[in-house]
């Protein structure tokens, strides 16, 4: 009797486990199928290309991704089939999950890597070792310290910094006391904001005084505002202005400014621009973002990568432009092509 | 002189926990080759005589020598370097090592910290050539062996130790009668190799089967010693008794009549092989039997702790369907229940006595799902202020109170829950004189206003003061209850250590 | 020497061959998924996490567990990076940061057995002191120190094409060999599997339980100190944020490697094995180009379906 019934139980066991499998199996089917049809499907002939970013939530990026599809796109319509791959590290920033993203693409029978990378020295190796296995790099936003890169596409960064500067220092009328707070160390683009901000100021508003450049908003949002909060603290009752070089560092200000009732009071000046950003604008508590060209930044690098592997000469440095929008200018059409690129119709025309 | 010293000699050992006195100055000597019998009632302090042996305690007084050479045993390591081995109980195996891994563990055969694995196994396999009948295999892993089988590990190891003493703590406890014989062949051969034992168990049968010797404690003294051919059970349940009750000293209750509240009708459980009782309101019905004997299994059976595997429980003539197996409900049909486990399953230590009184009825004090601070203390203060429960407030953690505390509190939990049938599982164990006096009231107070209580206890003298009616536990099968009167302390003890088939056992129905 | 303890690989291996063979399959050119190249750079991305699980093994079977292990990666790391700096020998600087592991795991040791704290927590907090000893110690910024050898130790393509992999590669190899003999034939090893499996057993043998257990974390600590040397070849700077989670990664490689988190179970084969299911996995979805959402979903399904499989096996009578 207690054999059979053991049996029956391991055979039920065993039952449900096959059962199990086969739902498991079904799914991972069913996934690879989809994947197959609208991935690789498309692309008998021609260009593959991987494009990397830092991360892969922020709005910034998705624009980026909307102008590398766009590129694509634009170019499979003229003759030249383009298929772009996009993927970001596993977890966002870190520059090991990255590393890996690279080296795989390198390994996976992919024509060329169009990268942003987390860091202008990690990323090196992998970057070299794909060009020894016939990869070559188109590196976007941020620059790589390497030789071994077709082209660096990207903001003018340091001229992204010397609008800030100039805004802050016209509203300030000359004098004054801003603070700096930096991003994070190792990101070449957001350095080079910060020094051609202060290079401005020193240059073109002598009576400004900076009195803290020293502070890092680190990652993200939560950490940002962590620091602005202690920088107010401690600076907040003579403070005239801010700026703040990227999306994150500007958030987190922004909330702590919001916070401490001085939004508005306190004159701040970012880098980015989210929707959020536009209404602080149209209310009064930021007084200006340095626009990048995101969508033109995905566009071009892709344009860059594929006329590289066309065999055309490219500019070994290519600047995507940078305009400040304030409350002034921002209903111009110019500002709102920049503002608002089209990523959801480009991004969900392609499904 | 004698010509050879004992191979263990203990003079005057005295031990103390607290205010109760564990051990007064006992003596024994074991010889070689010798299987000395440890017998006593739970509590005489056996196994604290033989956790001093083992180096697990120290004795406050007294001393011990070994071979004629003096013995003080800091640790356990100290006893297993001069040969003394010690099977607990709980049995101290990895499970998931190999037989061979677990015989020599500690002491394991090596060259330069490599294990020499060709000795070990060779280690394993002269050990276990003693037991060829138990088909034990070198490479088994321990956790796929039944008990038995580990328990014959655990004598390897000890062989294997080269040790001169055993020291056996009821090892029989959770073997079957089959085991148990080849157990004894086991000890018995060890004996001819000229091994000694210190062999404590309940069951006076199987002590006659294996031991010479024996010795008696009762309340921490040796009451008598001897060889056990030339003296009777009588005798020795008799020392093991030691004392007759004073009948005057109960109170006498009003017999009681009317419909019972609970009837258990040939319950089968886990470790429970039979059981047939009725409870009425106003009774207290004890359960006496040794630790084991399944009346925990029983108890647990019925708060719905423990499957019940067939036979029959009525709550208020109404049938208890064996599929509702969960306290919840028991608790909602108005069974409460004090655990034998006070710290690990009774309380919650961490939390205040207010919140452990008013647990099991927080309805009584909060209204929609949220408590109500203030009635919640007020009905603590009020249980604890009957139940004489001393802390510095109601908001005071159990875990801070003495043992007597505690106890207290979780009986006083019944009275706040309100429940028509208080099942206590050993309530005064391990508390003070004075704490036991205030449960036996609250017991007592409980049956007054026509509560049905079953009260399970190793202590007899509490048993005779307290129940109404009695029946015994043995090898989880329920005695005939019968009325305190019908029953003497003797009898009760023989119906605990008697192989069954005895007189009471199918007596009365 | 255990049949039942050899027998736990054979689960792990076979799930590692059903990923190999299923992603072979998926992506349409099975040659290229198991093509010299492509196995170069899965082992080259799998050395840091085998390397802590090696040490992870150790601690796991006795019945312990290290949170500590990415914050400890992250400081040996900067510490390296530091030393290079500081113009120190590139293996006197890869043993200065070797030793900060075996220091911390001593630490954690010290905090288990003299403080009794449980391991959890106890490297809960070692967690969060490494990490802002790491930023500490880095100034809040990556380390960049001049190149040197250290830098070719986790290239996926090896400076001297005939070693195959990359040094760092058989570096971990080697260690796992040792590791795997250490666990499975020495009087320290055997002690480690009882203690996880019972540790009042352990002491009742007159084992030095604390002692042992002392060992055990700082053993542990040494190989996630290797880890971090080579998590620094990695990247070539010593960066404070890096390896953020990568104690669960190799927590994740032990567990499928057949251990129990209960100890007394698991070894250094299962653990390796284990460490290559992952690493195959975020590989094989990355050919496949899904995006990483659905690469998280089935790594944390794996999981936990390597040890439902697992425990169901065990469940089963004895054959």
């Amino acid at each position: 009797m207690s054999c059979t019934s053991k049996e029956s139980r391991a055979f039920s066991l065993a039952k449900g486990f096959y059962r199990m499998r086969m739902l498991a199996l079904t799914w991972i089917c069913a996934m690879a199928v989809g994947s197959v049809g609208c991935g690789k499907g498309s692309a008998p002939k021609g260009y593959s290309i991987a494009v990397i970013p830092k991360g892969t939530t922020h709005e910034f990026w998705k624009a980026v991704h909307a102008g590398a599809v766009q590129a694509a796109r634009e170019l499979t319509a003229s003759g030249t089939v383009v298929t772009v791959t996009w993927k970001g590290p596993l977890r966002e920033d870190d520059r090991e999950q990255q590393i890996q993203v690279v080296e795989n693409f390198a390994s996976q029978g992919i024509n060329g890597l169009v990268l942003a990378p987390l860091d202008d020295r990690a990323l090196v190796r992998p970057v070299e070792e794909a060009k020894r296995a016939g990869v070559p790099t188109v590196i976007i936003d941020s620059d790589l310290a390497s030789d071994s890169t077709v082209s660096f596409v990207a903001t003018d960064n340091g001229k992204g910094g010397e609008l800030a500067a100039e805004r802050l220092g016209s509203l300030l009328g000359g004098k004054g006391k801003v603070l700096l707070l930096r991003y994070q160390e190792g990101s070449a683009s957001t350095r080079a904001r910060e020094e051609g901000f202060t290079k401005k100021l020193k240059e073109s508003y002598s009576g400004i005084e900076l009195i803290s450049s020293d502070q890092y908003a680190g990652p993200t949002r939560e950490t940002a505002k962590r620091a602005a909060e202690n920088l107010l603290n401690r600076f907040g009752d003579q403070l005239n202005g801010v700026f703040t070089p990227n999306e994150t560092s500007t958030e987190g200000m922004l909330l702590a400014l919001q916070d401490a009732g001085r939004a508005g009071k306190i004159l701040l000046v970012g880098f980015d621009v989210t929707t959020g950003f536009l209404e602080a604008i149209r209310v009064g508590q930021l007084q200006g973002i340095v626009v990048q060209n995101p969508f033109r930044i995905g566009y071009l690098g892709v344009k860059t990568m594929v006329a590289h592997l066309r065999g055309e000469p490219v500019e070994r440095r290519v600047d995507t432009g940078v305009v400040l929008v304030t409350l002034e200018n921002m209903a111009q059409p110019n500002m709102q092509a920049i503002l608002h690129p089209p990523v959801d119709s480009v991004l969900n025309a392609g499904r | 002189m004698a010509p050879s010293p004992p191979r263990l000699g203990l003079h005057g050992i005295s031990k103390r926990y607290g205010a109760t006195e564990a051990l007064t100055r006992v003596s024994l000597e074991l010889r070689p080759g010798s299987i000395h019998a440890l017998i006593g009632e739970n509590g005489a302090g056996k196994s604290t005589l033989l956790n001093i042996i083992g180096g697990v305690t120290s004795s406050d007084s007294g001393r011990m020598s070994l071979d004629g050479m003096i013995y003080s045993p800091n640790n356990p390591l100290d006893a297993r370097n001069a040969g003394i081995a010690f099977i607990h109980q709980e049995l101290s195996l990895c499970p998931h090592l190999t037989v061979a891994e677990n015989i020599v563990m500690g002491r394991e055969p090596a060259r330069r910290g490599w294990i020499d694995q060709r000795e070990v196994t060779r280690v394993a396999m002269v050990v276990l050539a003693n037991f060829p009948r138990a088909g034990l295999l070198p490479d088994q892993r321990v956790s796929d062996l039944p008990i038995a089988a580990r328990q014959i590990v655990e004598i390897c190891r000890a062989i294997a130790a080269r040790a001169r003493i055993l020291l056996m703590d009821e090892p029989t406890s959770s073997l079957e009668r089959r085991d148990v014989e080849r157990l004894f062949a086991v000890v018995r051969r060890l004996r001819a190799d000229g091994l000694s034992v210190v062999y404590i168990s309940h069951m006076l049968e199987e002590v006659r089967e294996v031991c010479d010797r024996f010795t008696v404690l009762r309340d921490g003294a040796v009451v008598g010693e001897g060889e056990l051919a030339s003296v009777g059970n009588d005798i020795l349940i008799g020392k093991m008794v030691g004392r007759r009750l004073d009948p005057a000293s109960s109170e006498t209750t009003p017999p009681v009549s009317g419909d019972p509240i609970l009837v258990v009708n040939d319950l089968v459980a886990p470790g429970v092989r039979h059981a047939s009782f009725e409870l009425r309101p106003g009774e207290v019905f004890g359960i006496a039997g040794l630790v084991g004997a399944g009346r925990t299994e029983l108890i647990r059976a019925l708060y719905g702790l423990a499957p019940v595997r067939s036979g029959e429980v009525r709550l208020r003539g109404l049938r208890v369907p064996s599929s509702v197996r969960s306290p919840a409900a028991r608790v909602h049909d108005g069974v409460g229940f004090v655990s034998e486990d006070r710290k690990g399953e009774g309380l919650a230590l961490p939390l205040s006595v207010a919140d452990n009184i008013t647990l099991t009825r927080l309805s009584a004090t909060s209204r929609l799902g949220w408590i109500s601070r203030r009635r919640q203390l007020d009905a603590a203060r009020r249980w604890m202020n009957d139940c004489g429960v001393r802390a510095s407030s109601a908001t005071q953690r159990v875990g801070t109170l003495s043992g007597g505390n505690q106890q207290k509190v979780a009986v006083a939990r019944l009275f706040h829950q309100d429940a028509d049938i208080f099942l206590l599982d050993d309530p005064t164990r391990g508390i003070d004189i004075g704490s036991k006096e205030t449960v036996y009231g609250m017991i007592r107070r409980a049956a007054r206003t026509g509560k049905a209580v079953l009260v399970v206890s190793s202590f007899l003298p509490e048993l005779f003061t307290l129940c109404d009616r009695l029946a015994v536990m043995h090898r989880g099968r329920l005695s005939a209850a019968r009325p305190i009167s019908d029953w003497t302390p003797e009898l009760v003890l023989e119906e605990c250590v008697a192989a069954s088939g005895s007189p009471l056992g199918e007596a009365v129905q | 020497m255990t049949r039942s303890r050899w027998f736990r690989w054979l689960g792990p291996l076979l799930g590692l061959a059903f990923v190999v063979l299923l992603f072979g399959f998926l992506s349409g050119d099975p040659l290229r998924f198991v093509a010299a190249r492509n196995l170069r750079i899965v082992a080259a991305q799998t050395v840091i996490v085998s390397v802590g699980a090696v040490g992870m093994t150790l601690i796991i079977v006795s019945g312990g567990i290290d949170l500590s292990v990415g914050a400890s990666i992250a400081l040996t790391s900067v510490v390296t990076a530091v030393s290079l700096l500081q113009g120190w020998a590139p293996l006197t600087a890869a043993l200065a940061g070797i030793a900060i592991g075996g220091v911390i795991g001593l630490v954690n040791g010290m905090v288990v057995t003299r403080l009794k704290v449980v391991p959890f927590i106890a490297t809960l907090g070692m967690m969060g002191a490494a990490r802002g000893a790491a930023k500490w110690i880095a100034s809040e910024q990556t380390v960049n120190p001049p190149a040197t050898w250290l830098n070719r130790l986790a290239v996926s393509v090896p400076d001297p094409p005939w070693l195959l992999v990359a040094p760092g590669v058989w570096l971990a190899v080697g260690l796992a060999l040792l590791f795997a003999l250490i666990l499975g034939s020495s009087v320290f090893g055997r002690r480690v599997y009882t203690l996880g499996s019972n540790e009042a057993a352990a002491r009742a043998c007159g084992i030095p339980v604390e002692r042992l257990k002392l060992m055990i974390y700082t053993v542990g600590g040494f190989c996630f100190g290797l880890a971090g040397v080579l998590q620094m070849s990695r990247l070539r700077q010593g960066d404070p944020t890096v390896a953020q989670g990568t104690e669960l990664d190799v927590i994740a490689a032990v567990v499928i490697g057949g251990a129990s988190l209960n100890g007394g179970e698991g070894g250094i084969g299962g653990s390796m094995v284990g460490a290559l299911i992952m690493a195959f996995l975020r590989n094989g979805c990355q050919q496949m180009g899904w995006p990483n959402y659905i690469q998280e979903i089935i790594i944390g399904i794996t999981i936990v379906a390597a040890v439902a499989l697992d425990r169901w096996r065990a469940s089963r009578p004895a054959l």
